[in-house]
């Protein structure tokens, strides 16, 4: 189902954004190919069964949740030597990562997937170039953006060549505000032959926001992705991590920790399509949620007709502290190839109470107990996490919620 | 109809001006006769060939059987009758038991209005069972009805409706199939289930279609306080299968086993799976599915958990273990879980693998041949399955699978 247009979205507004960054004319023209496919398209696919509609995103009132006059946001970008993490009005200035930027833009994602992805393209305002030179091994490279209008598009874009390898940390934040915020975050990785990628992502928007972001990346020959997806603010998200593993023994992680509360709709999903040979995935999500919050998950593992010699595994576990909470499941295999071997498993249930008896047997507070176990839930997902800064800030935030 | 469901099989071809909804055998009796006899050669050849005859003398309560559109034979053992249980054609069910039929046939479990082939079927049903249990009768043997489509051409529209009443106990078995012929032929037979308060009901379902029919089935049961449902179905024929038996877990301490067995050869799209409703505290449902795929033909386990809010105490397990054959077959797993309750215990578990090189390899290291061996670990494969089921039954489902397999291995 299509959604209607933003109030104020012209092609003048369009223009006036390229011309503001001073945009060249591809790249200008890629917006107005976004606006004009507007219309025609869909929201992304939500989970349907009889009576029921997982998110309900077609009650989204874009018109009003977007403006496309105002876009303003504090981003800071911080790299090691080496690398080059640009926005891209820097990147573009600069002839080598221009270049760069029009080789790769749209080489993973495509403007034209769905209603959010084409108005993402036709406004976004804050673009970063994450480009890891052939052989540089880099770490703890961030990229923090703290939306300060209504309505904020980014696009991120990492290249990562041959036998590069980057650990990326990426944290979406903002305030609370009067009305509710819409923030879009479109990231993609170009992963060259050889290279490692690790993108952790953080995200705290204020709860009233709605959030949708698209992670995609495409792994080349021995190329690794790993993504980090943490989810806990916002009133609601909708957030797609998915790798292409093109290349012969590419490898791909997807590891999704999301806490909700209150009335937050948390809608995660994590999709891999092997299509090269000897291919590995791994999808891990943990999830928890209190009050009257609600999850969706769809995991889906998509082996080819010549992706032979496949390992994809999945796992998902959602932990319900609240009676009025809900969690919604659907855990995918799409097999094409018999050379292959895979498994998914996924649970939902209450903190075991086996566990709590014991703790509260040597002598611990029953609220304690509870806490403690909930925080050990999430130590798989801790444990995948190589930025030290992200893994404790993930630790401090699950508690805090908990306290 | 659904159009748009994920890998769903193509239902285009089917053409429902086409389908002719309605062929009266060649008998006299309505209703069926009661002595094997009496039929037709052409009639009791064909039920004599499948082996009907013989397993009503040796293992079976009750037996119906249905040619085309109609019941043509029909027989239950005294013993049962004596107690009050029915077992006869659904036409003289509407005749003879108007106020049981009137209450459920079509009202609370599959209402017309549930979905396309629910709607035709409603509208040109024919034949089909009805089986009435009263109150803590025990039918200590299966009750069996045996469908066969003879016609080119022709659609099957039976309705099954079974009335379990408290603390009664009964397992009805279906068999079907139908010869191949170049048009395509549709099945959509209705299936509903009532269980009352502590009884039990298994229904079994051997399905060999033809691989020109198109088996769309909704099945349903709605299962009262501590009474339990058991849906065994084993999947074999046909060109395109959409079948997801239903249990709606009403009463508390409802339960619901389902056990699947999917096997897709050439051409094959077995797309089915299990819905469960929980809707009561202290409800439990097991689902264990076993599909099989080869020679490009597509399995898929499609299925549903709902735990509605209040459910309390509920618990769910699904299990889905799928083997391939080669690279020009699918195998697809898509569960859906819905959970609106916290104080439940919900596990999904699925692998999907090929058949072992090493496997194959050791057991022809101990001398049997290619075919025998991965016969042997197919047989192996389904055997948890396949033991839950009566002996007569698991015999029958073996050969069908080692019928599938022969048929391609050769």
């Amino acid at each position: 189902m299509s959604a209607q247009i933003p109030a104020g979205l012209t092609e003048e507004t369009v223009e006036r954004i390229a011309d503001e960054r001073d945009e060249p004319s591809w790249l200008r023209q890629r917006r107005l190919d976004a606006l004009a496919a507007l219309p025609d398209r869909d929201l992304p696919d939500v989970i349907q069964t009889p009576g029921r509609r997982w998110t309900n995103l077609d009650e989204l009132d874009f018109e009003s949740l977007v403006d496309p006059n105002d876009q303003r946001d504090e981003t800071e970008r911080v790299g090691p030597d080496g690398v080059a993490v640009l926005s891209f009005v820097e990147a573009l200035d600069d002839d080598e990562y221009a270049a760069l930027v029009r080789e790769h833009l749209d080489s993973v994602t495509e403007p034209e997937t769905n209603y959010l992805t084409a108005l993402s393209a036709a406004l976004f305002t804050t673009g970063t170039l994450v480009y890891v030179p052939e052989g540089v091994a880099a770490e703890d490279v961030t990229i923090r953006t703290e939306a300060a209008s209504q309505s904020l598009f980014g696009h991120t874009l990492v290249v990562t060549e041959e036998s590069a390898s980057v650990t990326i940390l990426e944290q979406t934040s903002s305030d609370p505000a009067d009305d509710p915020r819409y923030v879009s975050n479109v990231v993609e990785i170009a992963a060259g032959e050889n290279s490692y990628a690790q993108y952790g992502s953080l995200q705290t928007l204020d709860e009233g926001s709605y959030h949708y972001t698209l992670k995609r990346a495409d792994a080349a020959r021995h190329a690794t992705v790993n993504w980090i997806e943490g989810n806990l603010g916002s009133r609601l998200t909708r957030s797609d991590v998915e790798t292409e593993l093109t290349g012969d023994g590419s490898e791909s992680k997807i590891v999704g920790a999301f806490f909700g509360h209150e009335d937050q709709h948390l809608d995660v999903n994590a999709r891999v399509w092997h299509h090269g040979e000897h291919t590995t995935a791994d999808l891990v999500t943990r999830g928890v949620l209190d009050d009257t919050a609600r999850s969706v998950y769809e995991g889906v593992q998509d082996v080819g007709r010549d992706a032979w010699d496949t390992n994809s595994y999945q796992r998902e576990n959602t932990l319900m502290l609240s009676d009025d909470s809900e969690a919604d499941a659907s855990p995918k295999l799409i097999i094409h190839n018999h050379d292959t071997e895979a498994s998914h498993s996924a649970t939902v249930g209450q903190v075991d109470r086996e566990d709590l008896l014991y703790m509260t047997s040597r002598g611990i507070h029953p609220r304690v107990a509870r806490n403690m176990l909930v925080e050990g839930f999430f130590v798989p997902v801790l444990e995948e996490i190589e930025v030290d800064e992200f893994r404790n800030d993930l630790r401090e935030r699950i508690a805090a919620r908990l306290r | 109809m659904p159009t748009d469901w994920p890998g769903q099989p193509d239902l285009s071809e089917i053409d429902i001006e086409e389908i002719v909804p309605y062929i009266r055998p060649d008998i006299d009796t309505r209703g069926g006769v009661d002595d094997w006899t009496d039929l037709p050669d052409e009639i009791k050849d064909t039920f004599d060939k499948l082996g009907i005859p013989e397993a009503e003398k040796n293992a079976l309560s009750g037996v119906g059987a249905q040619y085309e559109s109609e019941i043509v034979y029909q027989n239950m053992q005294e013993q049962w009758e004596d107690k009050g249980v029915i077992f006869c054609d659904m036409d003289e069910a509407v005749q003879e038991h108007e106020e049981i039929v009137r209450e459920h046939f079509m009202t609370k479990a599959v209402p017309p209005s549930d979905n396309k082939f629910a709607a035709l079927h409603g509208a040109v049903w024919s034949g089909g069972s009805f089986v009435y249990v009263p109150e803590d009768v025990t039918v200590e043997m299966p009750v069996q009805a045996y469908f066969r489509m003879n016609s080119e051409g022709m659609g099957q529209f039976e309705h099954t409706l079974i009335v379990a009443e408290s603390g009664s106990e009964v397992h009805y078995i279906e068999g079907c199939s139908a010869p191949k012929y170049s048009e395509f032929n549709l099945h959509s037979g209705g299936v509903e289930v009532f269980v009352d308060e502590d009884a039990h009901v298994q229904y079994s379902t051997v399905q060999n279609w033809s691989t020109n029919t198109y088996n769309l089935n909704t099945k349903r049961a709605i299962v009262e306080e501590n009474g339990r449902m058991e849906w065994i179905s084993g999947s074999m024929g046909s060109k395109a299968t959409m079948l997801y038996p239903s249990s709606i877990l009403k009463g508390r301490g409802a339960s619901d086993n389902h056990i699947t067995i999917a096997f897709a050869g050439e051409g094959q799209n077995i797309d089915t799976g299990a819905k469960v409703y929980h809707n009561a505290p202290e409800t439990k449902s097991t689902i264990e599915s076993k599909s099989i795929s080869k020679d490009g033909g597509r399995t898929n386990y499609r299925g549903l958990v709902h735990i509605a809010d209040g459910a309390t105490d509920s618990s769910t397990a699904v299990e889905c273990d799928a083997l391939m054959f080669d690279n020009e077959s699918t195998s697809d797993t898509m569960p859906y879980m819905e959970i609106g309750e916290s104080s439940v215990d919900v596990a999904h578990e699925a692998t999907v693998g090929k058949i072992g090189d090493e496997d194959v390899f050791y057991l022809q290291s101990r001398g049997l041949d290619d075919d025998d061996a991965k016969q042997m670990i197919v047989s192996g494969f389904i055997e948890p399955i396949t033991e839950e089921l009566p002996i007569e039954y698991a015999v029958e489902l073996n050969r069908l699978v080692e019928l599938e397999m022969e048929g391609s291995l050769g």
